[in-house]
């Protein structure tokens, strides 16, 4: 079943078109990963989707609810922590879970359960009396987070959640996240961590300029996008005429750096290994360590926001 | 399980953020000082203040004026609410959530009819010992302090909701507050009448909607209830849905 689905949505401020025509669809339990540079258009599609912008054109859905007439529906049913901080700067870190909790409409003891529980979980607990105004970004995002499991959804959107967070409080926050989904939350989440949407996201889609450019998942991104490969080669002594030597190969973009060191990037890898590593035996040079890079994510990112942008020029 | 409606979930929020120490401290002991202190002082200098048909002595007539005072006081608070929950993101965070903007604007008209309610009272029991005995409590008392309470909360409530919402620093929103509210205090009757000051500065004194307030506060109290009065209150009356009408728009435009 779709969670979210968007036709031809769109939304200009002037002149300027901040999300173009995007069309999406979710599926309910996914982990959706949105995906961008700056300015790209994630946070406008998160505010249209969460209903706190209007959109100058198209259809949203959400949990089934046509969320242009009728919002205050799908807010009833959804999180939201957005990019930006939110907090009350007077209440301790345990008020103002609570608090925003009661505005949720959430009774006193559940309030109570779990404020306790995300204390712990978020490790809240040495500064649970502490005002808001006194914690550090970090301490803060972690509360806002928090905060946002105090009451029933179906659906959560992160924006970017991880700003701030030290690795430890990251991975925990991640692992948290995937153990929400797992009971069936759907989650749409942004982020400029890569390696956090390959570890937490089932679906990923690509934005850039306010257009979808691509919607997969990551493994099938990486199939479709990152057929191009990059081995390294360290050798143990520099060779004068090393560059002289692989000219000729084809299919490859070599990058020699230190002179010990090639960085070898082609879409035919073996082939092109297989080619160097002839020249450098017949050549007496020796090669002390070779790796081959499996493609990340970044890499397909910056491909296909890459490619974006240069055909845009 | 019955839930509470949003409007009234978001009031308990803003009472809850909004009821520091500090807060009371200048909802009490400020105007304290002024009635104990200031009233008394003056005595040697002020025999006794003319108000409508009588004449009230000093302590009184500047207690009266403080449950005015403090009325307005109280509502910077819808002010200070809207300037934190934009500048700290819980405005947008709210209407995010399970609320409308008019359950936002609405929460904020009760809490700070609530805060001005309470706050009125409060100056009028600590300062009934002082204008007990040219007190004239009547029917209509009650009815018209209640009515200045409200009426006065949603009108500097809206003026101070406006003023939060067309400026962006900080340092803009305390200095142009403050002086706004300086004039409001100042430049009306809660502290000296407007018989015998010098014209410019009387006429000033009408154009400021706490002398109204006040006026109204003092003939429930006093019991000179006069035409004059009806027409102040009348007036009072459309600049507060005047003000309130502005705020609201002001507050539903508010880029998210």
């Amino acid at each position: 079943m779709s969670c979210i689905t968007t036709r031809s949505l769109s939304k200009s401020y002037g002149q300027v078109t901040a999300v173009n025509s995007i069309n999406l669809d979710v599926r309910s339990g996914d982990i959706f990963g949105f995906l961008g540079p700056n300015g790209a258009g994630k946070s406008t599609t998160i505010k249209l989707l969460t209903t706190l912008v209007a959109p100058t054109n198209g259809t949203i859905e959400i949990l089934g609810i046509d969320a242009i007439k009728n919002p205050l529906q799908v807010r009833k049913k959804i999180g939201v922590v957005l990019q930006q901080p939110s907090y009350e700067s007077s209440l301790s870190v345990e008020n103002a879970l609570e608090k925003y909790a009661m505005m949720w409409g959430v009774d006193r003891k559940t309030r109570k359960d779990r404020t306790a529980e995300l204390i712990d979980v978020f490790d809240l607990g040495e500064i649970r009396k502490r005002k808001n105004e006194d914690l550090s970004i970090g301490q803060r995002r972690r509360v806002q987070v928090a905060r946002e499991f105090m009451h029933e959804m179906d659906l959560l959107f992160l924006d970017e959640p991880t700003i701030g967070l030290d690795p430890g409080a990251r991975r925990k926050l991640l692992d948290f996240l995937r153990s929400k989904a797992k009971t069936g939350l759907t989650i749409f989440y942004t982020t400029h961590i890569l390696t956090e949407a390959e570890y937490l996201c089932d679906q990923i889609a690509v934005i850039n300029k306010g257009k979808i450019l691509a919607v997969d998942t990551p493994e099938q991104l990486k199939n479709q996008f990152g057929q191009e490969k990059t081995i390294k080669i360290h050798l143990s002594t520099r060779h004068q005429k090393l560059v002289e030597l692989l000219t000729g190969i084809n299919d490859c973009e070599i990058d020699f750096d230190t002179g010990t060191d090639i960085i070898i990037q082609s879409s035919r890898a073996e082939i092109v290994l297989s080619q160097i590593l002839q020249i450098l035996i017949e050549n007496n040079v020796q090669v002390e360590e070779l790796s081959a890079v499996p493609t990340t994510l970044e890499e397909i990112f910056l491909k296909i926001v890459g490619d974006s942008n240069a055909s845009d020029d | 399980m019955i839930q509470t409606h949003p409007t009234i979930r978001l009031v308990n929020r803003n009472l809850t953020i909004s009821l520091n120490p500090g807060f009371l401290v200048w909802q009490v002991i400020f105007p304290l000082v002024y009635i104990f202190v200031a009233g008394f002082a003056y005595t040697a200098l002020i025999d006794s203040v003319p108000f409508g048909n009588v004449n009230l002595d000093y302590p009184a007539f500047i207690a009266s004026g403080m449950i005015g005072f403090n009325i307005m006081n109280s509502t910077l608070v819808s002010g200070i609410i809207i300037w934190n929950d934009r500048r700290h993101g819980m405005f947008e965070q709210i209407l995010s959530g399970p609320f409308t903007k008019s359950n936002y604007v609405l929460s904020n008209v009760f809490t700070i009819g609530i805060l001005g309610l309470v706050s009125g009272s409060i100056i009028l029991l600590i300062g009934f010992p002082l204008f007990f005995k040219s007190a004239e409590f009547n029917s209509l008392t009650i009815p018209f302090l209640v009515f200045a309470s409200i009426v006065g909360s949603i009108l500097f409530g809206s003026i101070a909701s406006i003023i939060s919402t067309r400026l962006k620093s900080s340092e803009g929103f305390n200095v142009i507050i403050n002086t706004v509210f300086l004039f409001f205090a100042f430049v009306s009757t809660a502290f000296y009448p407007a018989q015998g000051a010098p014209e410019p500065l009387a006429t000033g004194f009408y154009l400021n909607p706490l002398t109204y307030l006040v006026d109204i506060i003092r003939a429930g109290i006093f019991g000179t209830f006069t035409e004059f009065v009806i027409l102040e209150m009348t007036v009072l009356i459309a600049a507060a849905a005047i003000s309130f009408i502005i705020a609201i728009k002001l507050l539903t435009k508010l880029d998210l």
